[in-house]
């Protein structure tokens, strides 16, 4: 029996389709990765997750009980890391800990015991008695992780939990998450960074526009593009004719543009340099450099949707 | 999550934001401080140690009304049915009975009345310059024939008409009041006086003994000057007319206090959308906490830092301005009741803020606060507003509080006060009910503002 099952969940905002009819398992144990781009519907199925929305179709069962009709059955033991930081930026780390320690039941030595454990795992202690607005982009995050591991949840949800942070912070909350998990949390984990959910994640879910476009361990994922290599130009400047002559030569599946970057997948690695060489030079553009880079997630999702990860 | 966890939080997060400790605490503070020094010898109160100075204007020749009067007497020309024996005791009596005797030395002069006034007798155009350079408050005239109907009241079966014309300062707001309600008191205690002879006098006539009535005018006379000259009957009237004067420091911490408990309200109207805002609402509602004790929680907060900022100038205008509130008991009574539609108020702002989505409400409102402030008497009595203005004050909260407050400082007690409590409470129980009827309902809000996510790019 899976831990949680979501099963062909939709949630419409009046004529947006925000979640279309997914579905999906998250055993016990593991690290689920929900990827895709800014406005897939990664958040919007968290939400319903956490029950802060109602679904408009579908069911989401934690050890077979709906908790569409019987909230309560997941709510206390799930911990959940918004997006967004969701804590009180004049009160203190303590403070806020101390706050949502209470809003999980937890009181007096206790919840104390807690705020020591979570503040050295977050690696925030040195600075728990200082104000939340004090603190730079990447603690505030970690004491935002903090926040939702005090009850110790039998399932965490991390909506995006490094968006705008430096990369000492990010890897700091990437370690976490192994190490957590290394402890026995399941970790449904959301991200656009593909990066992020190849280190951390054992099956993955590719979301795009509402949908599920994907599904897999990272290994059964990666056999979509099989044999095909993933290539990163970039040039000087970029004009339509470029585009258009690199779009002629017809073995190319795939092209994506990206400010002063080509993105473009390929079955044919031999003739590739030679034609790429000669449809720039017919143009005003001129190559900077080519990188080819072993078939990934972003490969997966950029042949399955014609589009990058970051559009 | 306890609704207490709630609130501890709240005022945590309220109490360390500067600008809302200036606004609650501090300025309240300083406004008391300085009206209270400025505007407080308007009021006739303890700290108003001026007396308040008048002219008397005479425009009446007592002696010449004096002579008409008996001429009239003996004329029969106004005074038909009066026999010559009985003119002649009257005449005879009127030789001991001097009106302005008693006007100028028995009750103006009188001790408690010369604490308050100090008077000057001149003609009307030298008051009126007095008055225009602010050297007196009022003109009091007293109008020709005045000696002349007063001697008809008081020795004769028949009564004229009398009144008494105050000319007052436009700005002497409580001077006014007490100069008027001196005379007010001093010519409703003529009037029933001569009220009460003219009874005697027709039960007398009905009963045929209307010689024995007439024969008796010279001992009513004698009596109605007596009790006269106990102008401590003329104060006790002028306290019921004036409501007795607060001090400056009074009027003012009362009502200073009782519009910046509107600011509380105002401060309220943001609680909920702030946590909204922070997504903090989410994460609350994400941990299973009922929306309605996160509502409870505001509600109580907003009660906890009225009865606080409330709590805070009792202390101060007691401790640092010597200022007397009144019965302890009914005035933790009123603050409870004040608190509680405050909470009210705020809830119901807070409410129509979440649900619209943004502050517009509470900005509203924080301009509306000056408006109640005016209908409310806040900035000056409400006595001194013009007529159609007064009957506001009773449905602004501020407005009540500060009746309320005024009432027990004055030593009114419950029963005075139970009407405006409970209108007082009314509201609060009004407002709460607006206030979930709002809140009432599915969430229609959205956990993720994902067109402010930020990214950036992975450097691995």
């Amino acid at each position: 029996m899976a831990l949680l099952e979501v099963n062909n969940l939709k949630k419409y905002f009046k004529e947006v389709k925000a979640v279309d009819g997914i579905s999906f398992k998250v055993e016990r144990g593991e690290v689920f990765g929900l990827l895709g781009p800014n406005g897939a519907g990664k958040s919007t199925t968290i939400s319903m997750i956490s029950t802060l929305f109602k679904p408009n179709e579908g069911d989401i069962k934690y050890k077979n009980v709906s908790i569409i009709d019987n909230p309560s059955a997941i709510q206390q033991k799930l911990g959940v890391v918004p997006q967004e930081i969701a804590l009180y930026p004049t009160l203190s780390g303590y403070e806020n800990l101390k706050f949502w320690g209470h809003a999980y039941g937890l009181r007096g030595k206790e919840l104390s015991n807690r705020i020591e454990e979570v503040s050295e795992i977050i690696g925030i202690k040195d600075r728990l008695k200082d104000k939340i607005e004090k603190y730079s982009g990447g603690m505030k995050r970690r004491i935002n992780i903090g926040a939702a591991l005090l009850h110790n949840p039998e399932i965490l949800i991390m909506d995006e939990p490094t968006v705008g942070i430096d990369p000492q912070s990010r890897n700091h909350i990437l370690d976490t998450v192994l190490e957590l998990n290394k402890k026995g949390m399941t970790i449904i984990y959301t991200s656009h960074y593909m990066e992020e959910v190849e280190y951390l994640c054992t099956r993955v879910s590719i979301m795009d526009k509402g949908n599920i476009i994907a599904s897999g361990t990272q290994e059964e994922l990666l056999e979509i593009v099989k044999g095909k290599k993933k290539i990163n130009l970039r040039f000087d400047k970029i004009s339509d004719n470029l585009i258009d002559r690199i779009n002629s030569i017809d073995y190319i599946e795939n092209v994506d543009v990206h400010d002063d970057e080509i993105i473009l997948t390929t079955q044919n690695g031999e003739d590739i340099f030679k034609d790429l060489i000669a449809k720039s030079s017919e143009t005003e553009n001129s190559i900077l450099s080519i990188d080819i880079k072993k078939p990934n997630l972003e490969a997966v999702f950029l042949h399955l949707t014609g589009r990058a990860l970051r559009d | 999550m306890r609704v207490i966890d709630i609130i501890i939080k709240d005022l945590r997060v309220l109490l360390r934001d500067k600008k809302t400790i200036g606004i609650m605490i501090i300025m309240p503070i300083i406004l008391i401080t300085i009206l209270g020094s400025a505007l407080g010898n308007v009021f006739g109160g303890q700290d108003n140690t001026d007396k308040i100075q008048i002219a008397i204007v005479k425009e009446y020749n007592e002696v010449e009304e004096a002579e008409m009067f008996v001429e009239s007497l003996k004329n029969n020309t106004v005074f038909q049915g009066i026999d010559q024996e009985n003119i002649k005791d009257i005449s005879e009596n009127l030789k001991d009975f001097s009106m302005e005797e008693i006007i100028f030395n028995e009750f103006l002069k009188n001790e408690e009345i010369k604490e308050i006034i100090e008077y000057r007798v001149t003609n009307l155009d030298s008051a009126k310059d007095l008055l225009s350079n602010d050297e007196i408050s009022a003109i009091v005239i007293f109008p020709e024939n005045f000696a002349f109907d007063m001697y008809t009241n008081f020795a004769t079966p028949f009564r004229n008409e009398v009144s008494i014309q105050i000319l007052e300062h436009p700005e002497g707001y409580i001077d006014n009041q007490i100069v008027e309600g001196i005379f007010k008191g001093f010519t409703d205690k003529v009037s029933t006086m001569v009220i009460g002879k003219n009874v005697f006098i027709e039960t007398m006539m009905e009963n045929g003994f209307q010689l024995e009535a007439l024969n008796k005018m010279d001992m009513i006379m004698e009596s109605m000057s007596d009790i006269l000259d106990s102008s401590s009957i003329a104060l006790k009237e002028v306290n019921v007319n004036k409501n007795e004067p607060l001090s400056g420091f009074q009027y003012y911490t009362i009502a200073i206090t009782s519009m910046f408990i509107l600011f509380v309200a105002g401060e309220g109207a943001k609680l909920l959308l702030e946590e909204k805002d922070n997504l903090t609402y989410q994460r609350m509602a994400i941990a299973g906490t009922q929306k309605s004790k996160i509502v409870i929680g505001k509600f109580c907060t907003i009660l906890v830092f009225a009865l606080l900022q409330i709590g805070i100038m009792i202390a101060y205008s007691a401790v640092v301005l010597g200022v007397e509130w009144g019965n302890p008991s009914l005035v933790v009574l009123i603050t409870l009741c004040a608190g509680f539609t405050m909470s009210g108020l705020g809830t119901v702002l807070a409410a129509v803020s979440y649900r619209i989505g943004n502050y517009k409400m509470a900005d509203v409102f924080q301009g509306f606060i000056f408006i109640f402030a005016i209908f409310g008497g806040s900035f000056m009595p409400v006595d001194v507003l013009p007529s159609f203005i007064k009957p506001l004050s009773n449905f602004v909260p501020n407005g009540l509080t500060l009746k309320l407050y005024q009432k027990v400082m004055l030593g009114s007690g419950m029963n005075d006060i139970l009407i405006y409590l409970i209108v007082l409470l009314a509201m609060a129980v009004g407002f709460t009910l607006i206030a979930v009827f709002i809140l009432n309902g599915e969430e229609r809000w959205k956990y993720v503002k994902y067109n402010n996510a930020k990214t950036s790019k992975i450097k691995s």
